[in-house]
């Protein structure tokens, strides 16, 4: 009888020397697929968000605890049967090999479980940049892997580390089936630059674009408990990733009357800034940056009105018109632009394909889908309601990433 | 209001004798008028004073607008027609690749080398001394290379005759040519310049190391320029003094705090450590959170005023620096002004986004 082709990876030994393995090693890398949402993989991944929950210490890491939160059993069951995998045949591609960002590190283990779902053994290059979370992230999935339950799974995982070395990134995107980058443009073009399998499948996040569309009237029409809701959740789209996500709102878009605009901002913003005082870490160097960012941003936005300076907690850059290049105008730790749009309508001209969420509260979504659809919009690859602009979802960036990391056996 | 032709006179201001309310006064109207100039000349300026200032409101030296220092490194900010400047000058920092850039005219560029001869003056008197360069020679040679060290030695090297280095181009010491420059100089006082981080590992640390020591005693050092390059080595101030006094016996050592988009303006440290106005700068220290300006004692970012600048809008700027400031014309020194001390730069925070990963 043949043998069946051993479907198990190597990495030559001189590129091995150079990496550090957290989990897994270089001689046994399977490139087998599975069913998307198998059995075993929802219950390692259910496993583990209860582990990380009952650390006390992970609990208390916000990304960790979101991380946990998003694979407990309840949430993964919704979302397979979205796929409705009973009914019709998926599989992963094979080898995954995903590249990690440094500044967001709880990312690695969003990236692990879209592609252990999506049916797919993965190669997670994590930063070297030192994190607490990925400590603790990693010591979890290693401890769960000793179990002998979870042993069929260690081929399938490897977590590393190397300092930016081509060759190995090179040798790695060869032999992978499909690729995740996480990162800029300039980390994308990078990438591409490498010669991949003919049939390999690439998501890539690129640098993106996100902003929050306001109503007025329904924010002077809110009750008190519904109101402070909303100032946290505005609060935490803003400040939770220092403005630096590439989900975090950039510019606040009002549709409404002028006068009903100035009267919700005037209710609104001083209540974010308390909030915001309250809670957010704003550091001497931040406050640094941002007001060279303002400076030089009064300087090179000919949309720029006015700046309100509140203290130095937030910053709201009124403009008068929308540039075309509205996207190159970022803020971070409490930056806002605001502009005040009569209709929908006058902001589809500078939604280009660089734009991802749009956070949006007092208005329809059948209005939204109304609007991207009759204006044929490049981008807005989410809408989601006030506050949800940094959870993270299987749709991410316009793509399904289980759809998009597997295949469908025509059964 | 003060006109260009005014401005010469300014230079003839006793450097540390005004009371605070004579100082104020008459710095507040060179504030008043330097602003006023930059926002009709220079367009970015103005930009930045329209949508983020009240200028009306400049009652005070502590309500004059301010820009953040690091706009130098990403504007081109200029107050002169570009045919009038005579000099460029540059300095790298810490943040990325970028680069300030000063633009200097005659005026300006004379206004720097007179107030910064008054205040030197003040320390070292009005004689030129033989000076003793605390680097290598290399560091001046490369004008390709025209770093805040090329600067700053230059720059004092106006203060000082026979100039002589006392390190070789790989950075170590030429005892036999220090020595040299001693027996000529015998009973004379000299003048001793060096970047500080400079003056602590090849001088101070290698004389330690080698278990040597070097007899500086007539010489009055004066260093700056921070522990950028090195911030793991940086030393406290006192301990800084008592080991070089171990290993060269010299006892005036005097720190200077300043910086190249201020050049000229520059405060000396006086005999009890304080750093000090002179009659043409003032500081405030700010509360990073609000940018109100902090009582004595508490900490916060350094916002810098300086008569000086002219072809370009940096009368009035805030640092990267913490510090502290400690009074106002009562300093056991005798020196009238503010008086302060610096902390060090503010903490690099941690950087936050997705767009972090593999190629920077």
């Amino acid at each position: 009888m043949l043998k069946r082709a051993v479907a198990v990876i190597h990495i030559p030994d001189n590129l091995s020397q150079k990496i550090e393995f957290l989990l897994g090693s270089s001689d046994a890398i399977s490139n087998e697929p599975i069913e998307i949402f198998s059995e075993q993989r929802v219950a390692f991944l259910a496993q583990l968000s209860r582990l990380l929950l009952a650390d006390p210490v992970g609990k208390s890491m916000p990304d960790i605890a979101a991380f946990a939160y998003w694979c407990r059993q309840a949430n993964l069951e919704r979302m397979r049967e979205r796929y409705d995998p009973k009914s019709r045949l998926q599989m992963g591609l094979g080898l995954t090999f995903h590249i990690c960002p440094a500044n967001v590190p709880v990312n690695f283990a969003f990236s692990m479980a879209f592609g252990l779902l999506s049916g797919n053994s993965c190669v997670l290059r994590l930063p070297s940049k030192p994190s607490a979370t990925i400590d603790l992230l990693a010591s979890a999935i290693q401890k769960q892997l000793n179990e002998p339950c979870y042993q069929h799974l260690r081929q399938d995982l490897v977590l590393m580390r190397f300092d930016r070395d081509d060759e190995i990134v090179k040798f790695l995107i060869s032999i992978a089936d499909g690729r995740i980058i996480w990162g800029g443009d300039e980390t994308v073009a990078h990438m591409r630059s490498f010669p991949s399998k003919p049939r390999s499948r690439e998501v890539a996040f690129p640098d993106r674009y996100s902003l929050c569309l306001l109503e007025p009237v329904c924010i002077l029409e809110m009750g008190k408990q519904a109101f402070d809701r909303f100032c946290f959740a505005l609060y935490n789209d803003i400040y939770l990733m220092d403005q630096s996500a590439c989900s975090s709102p950039q510019l606040i878009a009002w549709i409404g009357e002028p006068k009903e605009v100035e009267a919700a901002q005037r209710k609104l913003w001083p209540e974010v800034v308390k909030i915001a005082r309250q809670k957010y870490p704003l550091q001497a160097v931040h406050v640094i940056d941002k007001f060279t960012a303002v400076c030089r941003n009064s300087i090179a936005n000919l949309g720029v009105q006015s700046i309100e300076r509140n203290t130095n907690v937030l910053y709201r850059i009124q403009l008068s018109f929308l540039d075309k290049h509205q996207d190159e105008c970022r803020g971070y730790f409490g930056t806002i632009h605001e502009v005040v749009l009569p209709h929908l309508d006058a902001l589809a001209p500078i939604v280009s394909e660089r734009y991802q969420t749009l956070t949006v509260q007092g208005i329809d979504h059948t209005v939204i889908r109304q609007w991207i659809t009759r204006n044929r919009l490049r981008g807005i690859d989410r809408v989601v309601p006030v506050g949800r602009a940094l959870d993270m979802s299987i749709l991410w960036d316009g793509y399904d990433l289980i759809g998009s990391l597997s295949r469908v056996v025509d059964l | 209001m003060l006109g260009k032709e005014t401005l010469g006179d300014i230079a003839t201001w006793p450097v540390y004798e005004l009371p605070q309310a004579r100082k104020q006064s008459l710095l507040l109207s060179v504030m008043q008028d330097l602003t006023s100039h930059h926002a009709n000349s220079c367009p970015g300026y103005r930009a930045i004073l329209q949508k983020l200032w009240n200028i009306e409101d400049i009652t005070n030296l502590e309500t004059v607008p301010f820009l953040p220092v690091r706009l130098f490194k990403h504007e081109r900010l200029i107050s002169v027609e570009p045919t009038e400047v005579v000099k460029t000058m540059t300095s790298s920092g810490t943040s990325g690749t970028a680069v300030s850039q000063i633009f200097l005219d005659k005026h300006t560029s004379a206004m720097q080398v007179k107030v910064l001869s008054r205040i030197m003056g003040e320390f070292i008197g009005p004689k030129r001394l033989p000076l003793l360069v605390i680097d290598c020679r290399k560091t001046i040679a490369d004008r390709q290379k025209f770093s805040a060290r090329t600067a700053g030695i230059l720059g004092f090297s106006v203060f000082g005759r026979e100039v002589e280095f006392a390190l070789d181009d790989d950075m170590s010491i030429n005892e036999e040519r220090v020595m040299g420059f001693l027996s000529k100089h015998a009973g004379e006082s000299i003048l001793i310049f060096g970047f500080t981080f400079i003056v602590w590992l090849y001088l101070v640390r290698w004389l330690e190391s080698n278990g040597r020591s070097l007899n500086l005693e007539r010489g009055i050092l004066i260093h700056g320029g921070g522990w950028k390059q090195l911030q793991s080595q940086a030393v406290d101030p006192e301990d800084f003094k008592r080991r070089l006094k171990g290993v060269t016996g010299i006892t005036r050592i005097h720190n200077y705090y300043g910086m190249v988009e201020q050049t000229g303006s520059i405060f000396m440290e006086c005999e009890h450590g304080y750093l000090h106005s002179s009659v043409w700068s003032e500081v405030f220290v700010r509360d990073p959170m609000s940018f109100d300006p902090l009582p004595f004692g508490q900490p916060g970012l350094i916002q810098l005023l300086s008569a000086i600048p002219r072809s370009y809008p940096g009368h009035s700027l805030l640092s990267e620096d913490e510090g502290v400031l400690h009074g106002i014309d009562n300093c056991k020194c005798g020196r009238k002004g503010s008086y302060f001390k610096v902390l060090g730069r503010v903490q690099d925070a941690e950087a936050r986004g997705c767009s972090d990963t593999y190629t920077r």
